[in-house]
């Protein structure tokens, strides 16, 4: 079982020009395999395929949270309505500017071994999958990773 | 004594090290101002090159207070920075800012001033750095709560706090290399520039009034917001508190009294720091040192290095001379040049190896006035005083006159840029010169007027 094997083709991606606003519509709109819509996390990439980035939902919490906060604890000085208005102020935010760049892939040949090691060590949920050409051809998600180990736990003659 | 400095000078010229130093420390200051490579590793390369090429003795860079390691200075810091790391968890700050804001009422311009005011009495008390990342989180919020621009606030925090910070020994590096070269005590601090301090922030306030006072205004709904806001939530650990507020006023006394009990400043702080670390039982003092900013610290040892390195080739005599030159040993005017020289230059490059220059030459004019004397006797005599307040006063406050001028401004503008309000040098400029050659002109009067005049 490989990378190719077990991840989820690709359908739908950020490119780095979306605003926020498009971003979240299509996090919460994107389909993963049957599942039914919303997905944690999109690829960002460019025109021709290539990985820029990921946008998680992670991210978007992170555009409305200002920066300030990080430095003190000032949580229990926040009024009402402070996350709608950020919310509001950062909605024409653009992808690029928000993604993670420093993204963990793998190889559609990788071993599922090689793509659990990537996920444990990166403490990372999802990674996207890279062809010989380096264009993102799918995402492998940690749910169906445990799907494929439950599998082998109930049928020995699994290679 | 023209003749004098020539024939001097010529011996100079024939002296090898004199020229290796003197290349180290241009190309070492050249570096640091370029910010091509991170100043610590400069000023630490440096030093190394000073003993290596055999400038200095090793023994004469650690050991010997005129060339080498000034530790007086480097367990004081070190120790202040770990009180405030002892406390800051315990919500103090939070609290101060919290309260002051309220105190304010939600008046977008009174919790400016108020802000301002705060910030320059923890500057006196603490350093300026900690003192502003401590400030401007609250203040970021305060203003997203009144939906004013933040950018007037956080600009008239750090100005607050390079001014504030001028007043006391332990308020500015600067000070602190200043008292420790010239034996100055806390009081000796208090006694000479508090009171032109307090001068400068009365006028700052009515500045302030009167570039920003107009411009910011909020809503009636919006003040509620900081009136609901309640300060007691900040404090996290009220008995770390409790101990952490009994040290500080312990620290506070003993720097009052540190002269009159011969105690060095850095004896009080580093049993102050020694105190509290017990006090707050913590068994991994680890991570509170790790907090200590090593990068600063190593910056100004590398200094000291460099700057021994030309004070014992005698390029620093040299440059004192020259002055003396200049002003024909005038002392009124000797201040003058060295206030306004300080302010400008300190606008321009880090005060802390401004000072580390200055510091030693200003020692050797002293020795070229008054051959006969040494000791405190020499380092404090009383026509030499007003200089040694002069370089604080202009090294303090050019802080304010730009952007890289102050450690301070370097992290209002970088949490500015965070916060998504970019502050460009220009715009600095534009706000802290006048402000930096208002001060220093208030302060040339008092000078004049305290020393020249009164004579007191």
């Amino acid at each position: 079982m490989r990378a190719k094997d077990l991840m989820v083709p690709l359908v739908e991606h950020l490119k780095p020009g979306n605003t926020l606003k498009e971003a979240a519509n299509l996090l919460r709109t994107a389909r993963r395999g049957e599942e039914r819509a919303g997905v944690k996390a999109l690829p960002v990439l460019d025109d021709h395929n290539k990985l820029l980035g990921i946008l998680s939902i992670g991210d978007i919490l992170k555009a409305i949270y200002p920066s300030y906060m990080y430095l003190m604890d000032l949580g229990e000085f926040a009024w009402d309505g402070m996350v709608e208005a950020f919310a509001k102020k950062a909605a024409d935010k653009t992808v690029g500017d928000l993604m993670s760049t420093a993204v963990i892939t793998v190889n559609e040949d990788s071993t599922l071994m090689e793509c659990v090691d990537h996920m444990l060590k990166n403490s990372v949920k999802r990674v996207p999958v890279l062809n010989k050409d380096n264009a993102v051809v799918g995402m492998l998600y940690e749910k169906d990773v445990f799907n494929e180990i439950t599998r082998a736990m109930f049928n020995k003659e699994t290679p | 004594m023209t003749l004098e400095t020539v024939t001097r000078a010529e011996v100079f010229f024939l002296n090898l090290p004199f020229w290796i130093a003197t290349a180290i420390f241009i190309a070492a200051y050249a570096l640091i101002v370029s910010e091509k490579i991170h100043k610590t590793v400069v000023a630490l390369f440096a030093a190394g090159l000073m003993l290596v090429l055999k400038v200095l003795e090793q023994n004469e860079a650690f050991h010997v207070e005129e060339f080498g390691v000034d530790w007086n200075v480097i367990i004081l810091l070190i120790s202040m920075m770990v009180i405030i790391n002892l406390m800051r968890p315990t919500g103090a700050f939070e609290y101060i800012a919290i309260k002051s804001a309220k105190l304010g009422k939600g008046e977008p311009f009174r919790i400016m001033a108020i802000f301002a005011v705060v910030t320059a009495i923890l500057s006196a008390l603490l350093d300026n750095v900690t003192t502003v990342l401590l400030i401007t989180p609250v203040t970021l919020l305060i203003a997203d709560a009144l939906d004013v621009d933040p950018v007037p606030y956080l600009i008239s925090c750090a100005f607050a706090s390079n001014i504030g910070g001028t007043a006391t020994l332990i308020g500015d590096p600067p000070n602190i290399m200043i008292a420790s070269k010239a034996q100055l005590s806390f009081m000796d601090f208090i006694y000479h520039l508090a009171p032109v301090v307090i001068v400068m922030m009365v006028v700052y306030i009515f500045v302030i009034k009167f570039i920003w006072g107009k411009k910011l205004v909020t809503r009636e709904e919006l003040k509620q917001r900081i009136m609901t806001m309640n300060e007691n939530e900040a404090i996290k650990d009220p008995v770390m508190l409790t101990k952490s507020l009994v040290v500080l006023g312990i620290v506070l006394t003993g720097f009052i009294f540190h002269g009159m009990l011969h105690f060095q400043p850095a004896t009080v702080a580093l049993f102050g720091a020694a105190l509290l670390l017990l006090l707050s039982g913590t068994h991994e003092p680890h991570h509170v040192l790790a907090e200590v900013e090593w990068p600063t610290i190593f910056f100004f040892m590398g200094l000291f290095i460099i700057v021994g390195g030309v004070v014992k080739v005698g390029l620093i005599k040299w440059m004192s001379l020259q002055i003396l030159d200049l002003t024909q040993g005038n002392m009124f005017a000797t201040s003058m040049v060295v206030m306004w020289f300080s302010a400008f230059a300190s606008a321009i490059v880090d005060n802390i190896p401004y000072v580390a220059t200055m510091n030693p030459l200003i020692v050797d004019m002293a020795r070229q006035l008054w051959p006969d004397l040494s000791g405190v006797q020499l380092l404090q005599h009383p026509d030499l005083m007003p200089l040694w307040w002069s370089l604080a006063l202009g090294a303090c406050l050019g802080g304010n006159g730009s952007a890289i001028g102050a450690s301070a401004n370097v992290i209002v503008v970088g949490m500015s840029e965070k916060a998504g309000r970019r502050i460009s040098f220009f715009k600095f400029m534009a706000y802290g010169m006048p402000i930096m050659i208002i001060t220093v002109a208030i302060s040339s009067v008092y000078v004049w007027l305290r020393y020249y005049v009164l004579g007191i």
